[in-house]
């Protein structure tokens, strides 16, 4: 199953309340990838995501997928393409988890259908992906963190969209849940080709798990490519302000950022 | 593919839709037996078959009176009053999220009663006016609660506050209204205070269940967006929910049901309030709520006026019970929130 949607943005400026944070963004997001935004704090990224999923209409410029404006799709049939999960999305109160991952089939059902026989098993698939199947009837409230994100990208996949947005689905996270559900992303890209977009903030996870990354500084653009590509001493001094020696991750061979700061540096 | 954790997830959810409908049909029945109630009870208790009679059209003298003229419009207004103002409620605390998100408390009942009062006490207009009047200011206050509180970010504990702010103001207005308005009036605007089933006539409740008849279904009809938009905006526009004509379509059907329902039978306090969080309580989250919370409030608003004509030495009207029953409830919910650090 490879998807072979083309999504784009074309000249996107964006913001709240006329304060724009997004002066023209030009990006084509490559097919079947693991795509990561990343950049420092409020550069952006987190909008620039938003707006390719349609969270936020662009003040000018447009999002185009397969060759028509995003905000010109039904927004039920664009949901079976888009799927995303929110930076801190809201459960309501006491409901179980199946119940949560089921609504995920929202954009596959009519008004008045109960689940079908297609629900039940996408449902069934996303929950035993996310490893959370025994969990099916517990409540939310009941469950770690961990668990809940589980639950929560869960839903996302039970909305079968090829195309899948996270806006930092590790924060608030141990490290070893972050480890444990970029690994679970990653089968999800290998499993089904699911082109997947998100914001990150720690780099250096950035750089082993992206096959492409996108680095954002002050709402402009500064850099595109693979990870081993772009991950320079120069590029993270530019972005981020900050010295650093770029060396090889001793496990992935992917470029691994050491920060100088001014105390403990020796070579 | 059948295999152990379709079996899992299909139990559960079929386990919790049976609770559902179980939950339903109890709610129902109550329902029925308290309308039952209604028309049997009364200064003479006449037996079940007359009141049938009756009800079929046949001009029993006495019990037609009785039945006929009192307590089956009482009975009705009841039963389309709680309807009304138990989904209404829901959809507006599911919709903001929030159980203190009700009418009650935003003051649009408050809206609708100081129209009425000031249609009565000022001008000393008919019925349909001041009823017109009363689903006309229900429909301004939620307007100004939305100006007011949509600033550069929504957000629903500014609204609430807002709303209780509006609230205060209207109580003010209504106190002023009272103080300056003729004895001779006072009667006919008590009612305005504390909802009451006293004197309704068919004639007058034509317009709340003309409201409830349309409004009602499709308000049942589109529980799963409102559960969807209970996700959140972010979420609910992710998979695929025009959220604005949703949110839209909801806050006009509720607000229609609530303004025509207090025109009927002035504020009855505080079902608005708990219907939704009992039909929480009772059923869970799975599936949609609106229809038990509104059956909740039909038992309230019936239960809590049978108790009022019958229990005491002296009638009450029903708003007085439900204020009693529902005031401890909200100092209990504001507790409970503020422990769980929602305030």
């Amino acid at each position: 199953m490879k998807s072979t949607h083309k999504l784009q943005t074309e000249q996107i400026v964006a913001g709240y309340d006329s304060k724009k944070i997004l002066h023209g963004i030009d990006v084509v997001i490559p097919n079947n990838q693991i795509n990561v935004i990343i950049g420092p704090n409020a550069c952006g990224k987190s909008t620039l995501l938003k707006t390719m999923a349609r969270l936020i209409k662009p003040i000018t410029g447009d999002v185009i997928l397969d060759g028509k404006s995003i905000h010109k799709i039904p927004p039920k049939k664009l949901a079976r393409v888009l799927g995303v999960l929110p930076q801190s999305p809201i459960a309501p109160e006491g409901i179980s988890v199946a119940d949560l991952v089921g609504r995920g089939r929202f954009p596959h059902q009519s008004l008045l259908s109960g689940w079908s026989e297609k629900d039940y098993q996408a449902v069934e698939e996303a929950m035993d992906m996310m490893g959370i199947t025994e969990l099916a009837n517990r409540q939310l409230d009941e469950l770690s963190g961990g668990q809940r994100q589980r639950v929560w990208i869960a839903m996302a996949l039970a909305q079968q969209t090829d195309i899948l947005f996270l806006d930092e689905p590790t924060t608030f996270l141990d490290i070893t849940y972050q480890v444990e559900i970029l690994d679970l992303l990653t089968d999800l890209n290998r499993k089904y080709g699911t082109t997947i977009v998100m914001v990150l903030h720690d780099i250096n996870l950035a750089a082993r798990y992206a096959d492409y990354i996108f680095a954002l500084r002050k709402g402009e653009l500064i850099a595109e490519g693979r990870p081993s590509e772009i991950i320079t001493d120069e590029l993270i001094k530019e972005i981020f302000e900050l010295d650093c020696t770029v060396i090889e991750d001793p496990v992935s061979k992917s470029p691994m950022i050491v920060p100088r700061g001014r105390f403990h540096v020796f070579s | 593919m059948i295999n152990s954790s379709t079996i899992l997830i299909k139990q559960g959810r079929q386990r919790r839709f049976r609770k559902w409908l179980v939950i339903n049909i109890l709610l129902a029945a109550l329902a029925v037996a308290l309308c039952m109630a209604m028309l049997l009870l009364g200064n003479t208790i006449y037996p079940i078959s007359e009141v049938f009679q009756v009800l079929m059209g046949e001009r029993i003298p006495g019990a037609y009176f009785a039945v006929n003229t009192i307590r089956l419009p009482r009975m009705m207004a009841g039963l389309f009053a709680g309807l009304a103002f138990g989904m209404g409620g829901h959809i507006f605390q599911t919709m903001l999220r929030n159980p203190l998100a009700n009418p009650d408390v935003l003051g649009i009942t408050t809206g609708s009663s100081a129209a009425a009062l000031f249609s009565i006490l000022i001008f000393q207009t008919s019925n349909t006016v001041v009823s017109l009047a009363s689903v006309i200011a229900g429909l301004v206050t939620v307007l100004l609660i939305y100006l007011l509180s949509s600033g550069s970010h929504f957000s629903i504990g500014r609204l609430i506050l807002i709303g209780i702010g509006i609230q205060a103001a209207l109580s003010a207005v209504i106190s002023y209204l009272l103080m300056v308005g003729s004895q001779q009036d006072l009667p006919a605007a008590l009612r305005w205070l504390s909802g009451s089933l006293n004197g309704a006539k068919m004639e007058t409740l034509l317009p709340l269940i003309c409201t409830v008849v349309i409004f009602a279904p499709l308000l049942i009809v589109l529980g799963k967006q409102l559960d969807i938009l209970e996700l959140g905006e972010e979420s609910a526009l992710s998979l695929g929910l025009s959220t604005n004509k949703i949110r839209l379509i909801l806050i006009l059907s509720a607000v229609l049901m609530i303004a025509f329902a207090t025109a009927t039978t002035g504020p009855i306090a505080f079902v608005a309030f708990l219907s939704g969080p009992i039909a929480k309580r009772l059923v869970g989250t799975g599936f949609s709520n609106v229809l038990p919370a509104g059956l909740i409030g039909i038992n309230l608003v019936l239960g809590a006026d049978l108790i009022g004509q019958f229990a005491f030495e002296v009638r009450y009207p029903v708003g007085i019970i439900t204020g009693l029953v529902g005031a401890p409830y909200l100092l209990y919910l504001l507790i409970r929130m503020n422990r769980k650090g929602y305030l």
